[in-house]
């Protein structure tokens, strides 16, 4: 039996990117990549790997939290769950009878949800009246529901890890198949593009209510950095988390998921990847055929939001039923700037394995804090952060760790870190390119990213001469410039004094 | 194992290509031809025993520059003694971090950071596993540092101060989640506080042990006949076993025998279990125990679980309480299996909707209900069967993972031809034996349920769950527990 507590289908994205630096020494890569951008706009990545017959795809949109604005916080990951739900022609008996009961569930839905948006204010007897009229449709529209079917077809033919998730920057959709079961990933994923049908949306908002609770407001960590972000981020949609804020979740309508579903999943926002035992001979005339005529949308809207120049320190601190927890970070440039890429080698020299400063000194000698690590988020789109996250040991308090990690930071500032901490960062990277080329889906998942937030894969391979040209120079150059008192935002979670 | 039992579907392509621009797609999966034949042959690492008897996996990978070595060796902390819970847990940290008689744990760090590689250990419930992995040009150190640690580790005082502090810290942090501490209780309830499977280490406990103990794990239970190699990478079998025999020759020739642990009595008696906690979900874990190891209902409960809870969206439990009526985000479960002599569990595990928790409930046990008193419909063992047997291959997607699979097989006894059996085991699967195994092996009446919440959100108080309640003070459990 797979194990309770496995990681959930839709989970949002982790906040943080933990710097592993991901991949790779470009080993032929290039021989086994094929690219290719259809007349629609989507671009395919297909990457050959022949060992097992199977294949591992990711197709991501270019649209995330960081997407949304004031009120429908948390609708890319909501749509995201609703991309489950079938097309006119999966997850139903008969559509056409089943499509006029839909549109009372959409008009009676969205009177509710307005409704509801008042709060306290709201009526309380028409909310029960709208209510149970949606009830009464919902069950007269479940008679022509085949439940989870694109879950049913995948599994009979083998299919797993059926997932997607959302994040800040991206919303992404994965499956692995046996190889021969290309033409119908292409049959079942062209039409979800195309055609997604939002069953069942309600229920589904009241799921992902219950998913806040459980990944967010019961995890202190989660917790934490939420509050931690919106205090780091003014105006830059960065700050709001990926899964919404409570009340958003509550009220945003099926008319306003569909309205962003359209605005942004058009093949030209879209790249996908195959990776694993295909034959381009044969996968492209399919995948030119069930994606190349799904219509171009238009580009997507520009985010003028800049956030500004952080003028002074911000402060959070938080009570909470359990043990302390630090976080600290550095506003910083976007991924794939010099500054970006000195601030990755100091989190590596600083955090990365049991000989870096942080761990030897704070955790093994002075055993101040059980882990501390140093990462960089909440995306990469955008200007982000250098983050540090720590767990203080008790006695020690988070602001005995909060110092302990100034110091160091300081010493960064006034010495260059040593060639030989620089060569095992640079080693490292090295051999972590060439393990990331040991999964397919791991592979797939690398390359569409680079792909689709920064329209080429191949950046991929550039990036390790973007590390691998950072100097110890560099690198002190950007703790200076970057990790000062004015730039900082600092959120401790404290446990709250008994109740009784 | 061959192909026919995948499904077989046909690339249709070349032929159509240029028919029907829109009806490529908009079509439904099931108007799809039969798929192309799936070539898939089941591979089986090489195995062949050192000199003094290690026994050794091994299975070619030449795709990266890169190698592994992965070592089991059975006693865990099913063996710990009892005022010593948490020794075998301390043992599997500073067996790597203590270093060894010429290195200390620093220096090693130091030298494997350097090249990229790395060895981690850790001492679970049956057995102390060790991975390593480097680069295909530093394999020879790799191993020379692999071996000095499996037979000669020096448990240095400071990495064993360093590791039980460390411990005592998420002794104080387990408190922190509620579906965790729910879990928690759940094991302890479920087994019981002073069996080897329910106790848990105490800060007491964990400071009962000594350097001593930790060499004495050692010296009762590493031994070449008890440990296992796997060895996988860019690395001929030759060049592999001539670099093992080389850096093991000093270890000499020794079997081992594993304590037998007292077999589990069931405890379960329907009691519901209620800690009070400030939190926005009713958490709870319920359940009894489960079946043995190579138990003869074993593939009938494995086609049971995927249509009751461990199928994912296909799965009642998901379908209902999620899909249907979103009261979770997820909700898992099912009867595992045994490891060895020893029996398995039963158990369900949801964060639900606290306003309608008791609701859910008794929803989960209506669908298990169902399960006993009538039989599952044509499809959901259709599609359950299919997808066990069609996602087999997955199994051998990674060599690494092969490897591994097969290690653990032989060393918790199951028969060599285990996974050549495996398809027509599940397709030998009847309606009847779904039925048969839900009424054999869960019990309603005997299953114990833990909740963590708070109840005055919820629905309906947890005495309407029925059976007798019983109520934990997580408070005093925490204080109790404090360190003096």
């Amino acid at each position: 039996m797979k194990k309770p507590g496995n990681p959930l289908r839709f989970g949002t994205l982790a906040l943080i990117l933990v710097l592993g630096l991901g991949p790779l020494a470009g080993q032929n890569l290039e021989d086994k990549v094929h690219a290719r951008t259809l007349k629609n706009g989507l671009t395919v990545l297909l990457i050959e790997r022949h060992g097992a017959p199977v294949f591992s795809t990711v197709y991501g949109f270019k649209v995330g939290s960081v997407d949304e604005v004031a009120g429908i916080t948390g609708t890319a990951h909501l749509f995201e769950h609703m991309a489950f739900k079938g097309t006119p022609k999966i997850g139903t008996s008969d559509f056409e009878k089943e499509k006029p009961i839909m549109e009372d569930v959409d008009r009676v839905g969205r009177e509710w949800s307005l409704e509801l948006a008042k709060g306290e204010r709201a009526d309380k007897a028409k909310l029960a009246r709208l209510r149970e009229e949606l009830t009464a449709l919902e069950a007269g529209q479940s008679k022509f529901i085949v439940k989870d079917e694109i879950d049913v077809i995948y599994s009979n033919v083998g299919g797993v890890g059926l997932n997607a998730g959302t994040g800040t920057d991206q919303t992404l959709y994965m499956i692995s198949l046996p190889s021969n079961q290309l033409e119908l990933f292409c049959l079942v994923e062209s039409e979800r593009i195309r055609n997604a049908v939002l069953r069942e949306f309600y229920t589904e908002r009241s799921v992902i209510q219950e998913e806040r609770k459980q990944t967010t407001d019961a995890v202190p960590t989660r917790l934490l950095s939420e509050m931690f972000m919106a205090a780091a981020f003014m105006a830059h949609p960065y700050g709001h988390p990926v899964v919404g804020w409570a009340s958003d979740i509550h009220s945003v309508t099926l008319e306003e998921a569909l309205a962003f579903k359209n605005r942004y999943y058009t093949p030209n926002n879209c790249v996908l990847a195959i990776a694993g035992d295909v034959d381009p001979a044969k996968a492209w005339p399919l995948v030119e055929r069930y994606f190349g005529d799904i219509p171009r949308g238009e580009d997507p809207p520009v985010l003028r939001t800049v956030e500004p120049k952080q003028l002074g320190e911000r402060r959070v601190r938080f009570e909470f039923d359990a043990e302390p927890l630090l976080m600290m970070g550095f506003h910083k440039p976007a991924f794939l700037t010099k500054e970006d890429a000195a601030a990755s080698v100091l989190a590596y020299v600083l955090t990365s394995g049991r000989t870096s400063r942080l761990s030897k000194d704070l955790v093994q000698d002075k055993q101040i804090a059980v882990s501390i690590s140093a990462g960089s988020g909440p995306g990469q789109r955008y200007p982000n952060l250098m983050t540090f996250s720590g767990v203080p040991r008790f006695p020690h308090t988070v602001e005995e760790l909060e110092a302990a990690v100034l110091e160091h930071i300081e010493k960064v500032k006034a010495e260059p870190i040593t060639d030989r901490e620089l060569q095992k960062v640079k080693n490292n990277i090295g051999a972590s390119y060439v393990r990331s080329m040991s999964s397919n889906m791991g592979l797939a998942m690398t390359l569409m990213r680079y792909q689709l937030l920064f329209g080429d894969w191949k950046l991929y391979l550039k990036y390790k001469d973007i590390v691998d040209g950072v100097t110890a120079r560099d690198v002190m150059d950007f703790a200076r410039t970057y990790l000062t008192p004015e730039n900082r935002t600092v959120a401790v979670l404290v446990k709250k004094a008994k109740a009784d | 194992m061959n192909n026919r039992t995948i499904l077989k579907r046909t690339f249709a392509a070349a032929v159509i290509a240029g028919l029907s621009l829109t009806a490529a797609a908009q079509r439904h999966p099931r108007e799809l031809g039969p798929a192309p034949e799936l070539a898939f042959k089941l591979v089986r690492p090489a195995t062949f025993t050192l000199d003094n008897g290690i026994r050794c996996f091994y299975l070619e990978d030449r795709e990266l520059p890169l190698v592994s070595v992965t070592g089991l060796i059975k006693g865990g902390s099913l063996h710990e003694p009892a005022g010593k819970v948490g020794l075998a847990s301390l043992f599997g940290t500073v067996l790597r971090t203590g270093g060894t008689r010429k290195l200390t744990g620093d220096q090693i760090n130091e030298e494997l950071e350097f090249l990229a590689a790395s060895i981690e250990s850790s001492t679970g419930p049956q057995n102390t596993s060790i991975r390593a992995g480097s680069l295909k040009k530093d394999f020879g150190r790799l191993v020379e540092l692999l071996a000095d640690l499996i037979m000669n580790p020096e448990f240095r005082q400071d990495k064993i101060d360093l590791a039980r502090n460390q411990s005592l810290e998420s002794m104080r942090r387990r408190w922190d989640q509620p579906y965790q501490v729910a879990m928690l209780l759940f094991n302890e309830k479920l087994y019981g506080a002073d069996s080897p499977y329910g106790r848990r280490a105490t800060p007491a406990s964990l400071q009962a042990v000594a350097r001593e103990d930790l060499l004495d794990f050692h010296r009762r239970y590493f031994a070449p006949g008890n440990l296992a190699l796997g060895i996988t990478g860019d690395i001929s079998q030759k060049e592999a076993r001539a670099a093992l025999e080389r850096v093991f020759k000093s270890w000499p020739k020794k079997t081992v025998a594993i304590p037998e642990v007292p077999p589990l009595a069931e405890k379960a008696d329907g009691t519901v279990y209620y800690a009070a906690k400030d939190t926005p979900q009713g958490n709870v874990w319920m359940g009894h125990l489960g079946i043995a190891a190579r138990s003869p209902d074993e593939f009938k409960v494995k086609v049971m679980n995927d249509i009751l809870g461990g199928g994912g969206f296909t799965a009642r439990l998901m379908k209902e309480l999620r899909s249907n009526r979103g009261l979770t985000y997820g909700i898992y479960g099912g009867v595992s299996e045994g490891i060895g002599r020893e029996r398995g569990a039963f158990r369900i595990g949801s964060q639900l909707k606290a306003d309608r928790f008791v609701e859910a409930i008794d929803l989960v046990k209506s669908i298990i209900r169902d399960m006993q008193d009538n039989p599952v419909s044509d499809e959901e063992i259709a599609t359950a069967k299919n997808s066990l047997v069609n996602s087999f291959v997955f199994r051998f997607e990674q060599k690494g993972q092969i490897l591994s699979q097969f290690m653990q097989l032989k060393l918790d006894g199951y028969p060599d031809d285990y996974l050549d059996a495996y398809i027509e085991n599940i397709r030998a699967v009847s309606k009847a034996d779904v039925r048969e195994a839900a009424r054999k092996h869960m019990d309603l009446e005997k299953m114990i349920i833990v909740v963590v919440g708070d109840e005055k959100r919820f629905d309906r108080p947890p005495a309407s769950l029925g059976g007798k309640v019983e109520s934990i003070d997580l408070r005093a459990l925490q204080e109790a527990e404090k360190v003096k």
